[in-house]
């Protein structure tokens, strides 16, 4: 029956697409697909809730085999809640030319790409899913920004980052299958080298894949430059898939691992919550902020694995069980406010025609629907109560203060750092979004443009709704999923299913209370504060008469955090003054905070292979004789090494 | 419910409501004997929030409905805390649960919804205030949750009902995980109080605000709800100075007794060092929290050592 509904969902997303290539069929089109992701998600979840496997199991021969079990229906029920409202949206963003229906059927594919992944049961399909889900984006780039070089540079450095870190996947998939741990045949001892290289290759390969830093330098390029429903499922679906993976890989199918492995993980997490959002802070356009952002809130996940392994290595089983499950809430939450982000940009975008972050203002006023709906999605993702950022972050939290519970020193006070790191990644996306609220909702208009700014047709509007309504419910009932999610983990492990979140050894978080004591409160103040009779009054600026000139920018506001954090950041900036006769003409300002990571590690990483590939270059000669040395070399050298015993 | 836990609820719902604004003033009145001033009575707040009560608000020019929202919502938000934070080691849920980290998160609704505010009336000063104080924030929460991380150690859990019973009595004080876990807090208490060295409260010059900063439009009851909040702030971080950073004994009725022995010193404290110690330059506040930051880790560390 579930198996049935998802075989139709997949089916009508297929046709769906089909339809999209038509001259006249893209509404049609993927109005039909948005019915199959609708499928999709109701039998994802429904796998999920009733805990049965369908299909097959997993297996390490390279005979394809298909399946689906609790974990791929967390994350095929997460790919139907985005695709909705995503395709919903896509029916009105995208323009009925050649360009849009290549668009849409090509988002049909990549949302059959994503199924593949997580429905593979065998290294094969799997690897192929995983390329193709690498690739279908970069086709979407390349359809959507036409001619457009800058574009074009930028799929390159995409692919050629995801693939060259990608091999990792690759590399741990097939050592896996060699041992014949896929599905589960044989056990992989702890603390082997093999169990070692298989857990360091799938956290480079699938970690790039992810976004995690300082491997994420293709995300805030790439991300922002696809059309905004695309945007959607690849900040909120795509690098979770790679999670998804590396979920598998590190806790189920690589044994139990190391302690220290664990705090590398932590590390991981940590460094990309942090830098994530620091550089979102600093960030001027507002898809490239977003993307950034998502870079931190997979730290918070991978925080979560990182916590689940250390407890499993510790033999706190039920608290790793509680670690893993509040990362993939954390999955949840990211995917359907991120989505209702992106989204909410590409309304803006159409309403403004600038992403600009300094040149909004005023939007709330002008799309209270749109506006609303991203307000809420930005209460979300800066993790406050009673919204669902807030109880994923809140589980999170719980699981690394039980990281020293469990362990000694070393790793005790590893787990307390990267507690300390959560908090202030909160404080910090609280910071950001409070900017982006700021310049891009609130106050006057910045520019005519914004202005004029017009509210967006009723499926991209409902689309909104749709998922803002999607973070107060999961906010509110966080436990209806967090049940099912514990029981997924690999060992045995349960807890009973309630609406809000009640852990032994925590004061517990009864979110329905909190919405409710929370909303009652507010709307009881307001009450009490009686008819808001309010005089209107001029804005206080010390006496001098408020202009435009006086407005504040993103970076007038985040410049006591660049200020401390100077030494780790390296702002740069640059005042130029004209004077002409004493008299102070114009006054130039030039600043940025550079990425760092890209300029310290990557620039010298490419300039290296550059000369390298010069140095390579004189190999090949062209001349015939050379290369029939070099295969003689070459076979002469294979003798010498099976004479040796080296190999065979 | 228990005689014991109906009156420690009757005391965490008034105290924090009611007697929270006479914390600020009696800090506001030691500190003016201390500087050879008569100062006003420790009854001030409540003359100025009556005042305030019978005044008009004020609608700046371009603001909006998040502006008329942000006074509600963070009183709102700290009524919420208010609910959380007990005052003795027993006391019925009240619907909102016990626990230390949801504490935090409705300090950062509170903070989200005034700079919010901040925005929509555009104003400099107060958007100079909010940046400023979101920037402490980022060191003030991490420092906040590693102090609140020692205490949940010690006592095994993060609900503050059992985090009051588990740091009770002398034996706790053995290790010194909970004295350095103390000493981290104290940073978190001037800096969530908004007093020197971190911020000056009676500033009137808009240039060197930060809690202030964003109030500044504000008038009426708007104001007297802001004002309010930054009472129940004291109240929140001293009742948990007093019943888990302090020493404190077993049993609901002795918590209770020994509650105004604790705060009555507590804001003599936070005068005298209010008096001792100039405002410092924000840039180096960060240092200071690290500070406090760097102190709970020993403590952790110490616990963990000492649990093993």
């Amino acid at each position: 029956m579930t198996g049935a509904l998802l075989v139709a969902g997949l089916g009508a997303i297929a046709i769906g697409g089909a339809l999209c290539v038509l001259r006249r069929g893209l509404s049609i089109g993927l109005a039909v697909q948005t019915v199959g992701a609708a499928g999709v998600a109701v039998a994802g979840f429904w796998t999920l809730g009733s805990s049965a496997s369908l299909g097959d199991g997993f297996s390490s021969s390279f005979a394809p085999r298909l399946g689906v079990d609790g974990l791929s229906g967390l994350f095929l029920g997460i790919l139907g809640l985005i695709a909705v409202p995503a395709l919903a949206f896509s029916v009105r963003y995208l323009r009925p030319g050649p360009n849009g229906r290549a668009v849409g059927a090509l988002t049909a594919l990549f949302v059959l790409a994503l199924a593949l992944v997580l429905c593979g049961r065998d290294p094969l399909t799997f690897l192929v899913g995983w390329e193709s889900m690498t690739l279908i984006p970069a086709v979407v780039i390349l359809v959507s920004r036409g001619a457009d070089r800058r574009a074009r540079r930028t799929v390159f450095n995409y692919l050629a980052l995801t693939h060259l870190g990608g091999a990792g996947t690759w590399v741990a998939i097939l050592l896996l299958a060699h041992a014949g741990a896929i599905g589960g045949q044989t056990t992989i001892a702890s603390g082997s080298g093999l169990q070692i290289a298989i857990a360091l290759s799938a956290l480079a390969g699938m970690g790039t894949k992810a976004g995690v830093m300082p491997l994420h330098v293709w995300l805030p390029r790439a991300h922002p430059i696809a059309p905004a429903p695309v945007s959607a499922l690849m900040s909120g679906v795509m690098i979770k898939v790679a999670l998804y993976g590396l979920v598998r890989v590190l806790l189920d199918w690589d044994g139990v691992l190391p302690v220290w492995f664990g705090v590398l993980v932590l590390a991981v997490g940590a460094f990309s919550a942090l830098g994530g959002v620091v550089y979102a802070l600093f960030e001027h356009d507002l898809k490239r902020l977003l993307a950034m952002h998502s870079i931190e809130n997979i730290g918070i996940i991978v925080l979560g694995i990182g916590a689940s392994i250390v407890l499993r290595a510790r033999g706190a089983d039920m608290w790793a069980a509680f670690a893993l499950a509040a990362a993939l809430l954390h999955c949840v939450n990211h995917a359907v406010f991120k989505a209702l982000l992106f989204l909410g940009a590409g309304a803006f975008e159409r309403a403004v025609g600038s992403l600009e972050i300094d040149r909004l203002g005023g939007l709330l006023r002008r799309m209270p629907w749109s506006g609303g709906a991203f307000l809420v999605g930005a209460a979300a993702i800066a993790g406050l109560p009673p919204l669902n950022g807030f109880a994923s972050e809140w589980l999170t939290l719980q699981a690394l203060l039980h990281v020293p519970r469990y362990g000694n020193v070393g790793d005790g006070v590893a787990g307390a750092l990267a507690l300390a790191a959560l908090a202030a990644t909160a404080a910090l996306a609280v910071f950001c979004f409070v900017k982006v609220v700021g310049l891009v909702l609130l106050g006057a208009p910045r520019t005519p443009a914004a202005a004029a700014a017009e509210e967006q047709p009723l499926p991209m509007r409902a689309a909104l709704v749709f998922l803002a309504l999607a973070c107060v419910a999961l906010g509110v009932a966080p436990g209806v999923l967090f049940g099912p999610l514990v029981g997924l983990a690999p060992w045995p492990s349960a807890h009973a299913t309630q609406l809000g979140l009640h852990l032994p050894g925590t004061g517990s978080l009864p979110t329905v209370g909190i919405a409710l004591v929370l909303v009652a409160v507010t709307i009881g103040l307001a009450l009490l504060r009686g008819n808001r009779r309010a005089a209107p009054a001029p804005n206080w600026a010390s006496g001098q008469l408020v202009e435009p000139a006086l407005n504040w920018t993103s970076a007038g506001f985040t410049k006591p955090l660049r200020l401390v954090l100077e030494l780790v950041l390296r702002p740069q900036r640059e005042i130029s003054s004209r004077t002409v006769g004493g008299v102070l003409q114009q006054v130039a300002y030039s600043g940025n905070v550079p990425h760092l990571i890209e300029d310290r590690l990557y620039r010298p990483a490419e300039r290296m292979a550059f000369r390298a590939a010069v140095h390579a270059r004189r190999l090949q000669t062209g001349s015939v004789g050379t290369y029939v040395v070099y295969l003689i070399a070459l076979v002469l050298v294979l003798l010498v090494a099976v004479r040796l015993g080296v190999i065979g | 419910m228990s005689a014991a836990s109906a009156v420690s609820t009757a005391v965490q719902v008034l105290g924090g409501i009611v007697l929270a604004p006479l914390l600020p003033g009696l800090v506001q009145h030691w500190k003016a004997r201390l500087q050879g001033r008569r100062g006003p009575t420790p009854l001030q707040p409540y003359r100025e929030l009556r005042r305030l009560w019978g005044k008009s608000m004020v609608d700046p020019e371009g603001s909006g409905p998040i502006y008329r929202l942000a006074p509600v919502v963070v009183a709102a938000a700290l009524a919420g805390a208010v609910l959380v934070v007990p005052v003795a080691q027993s006391a019925p849920t009240l619907g909102l649960g016990h626990d230390a980290l949801l504490l935090l998160g409705l300090l950062a609704l509170a903070r989200f919804a005034i700079a919010s505010a901040s925005w929509d009336v555009s104003n400099g000063f107060s958007l100079m205030g909010a940046s400023r104080d979101l920037t402490l924030s980022v060191f003030v929460e991490a420092t906040f949750i590693l102090a609140l991380a020692v205490a949940a150690l010690t006592s095994g859990t993060t609900d503050l009902r059992g985090v009051v019973a588990g740091t009770a009595g002398i034996g706790v004080w053995k290790s010194p995980a909970l004295a350095l876990g103390a000493v981290s807090f104290a940073f978190v208490v001037i800096a969530e109080t908004g007093r020197q060295p971190v911020d000056n409260p009676d500033t009137h010059l808009e240039l060197t605000m930060i809690h202030e900063g964003p109030l500044l439009e504000y008038a009426g009851r708007d104001l007297a709800y802001l004002q309010w909040a930054a009472a129940a702030r004291h109240w929140l971080v001293l009742v948990l100075a007093a019943e888990v950073f302090l020493p404190h004994p077993h049993g609901v009725w002795l918590q209770l007794a020994v509650l105004p022995v604790a705060l009555v010193p507590l804001c003599a404290a936070l005068a005298i060092v209010e008096t001792i110690l100039a405002k410092m330059r924000i840039l180096l506040v960060p240092r200071l929290l690290a500070v406090g930051a760097a102190a709970a880790l020993l403590g952790i560390a110490a616990w963990i050592a000492g649990a093993a």
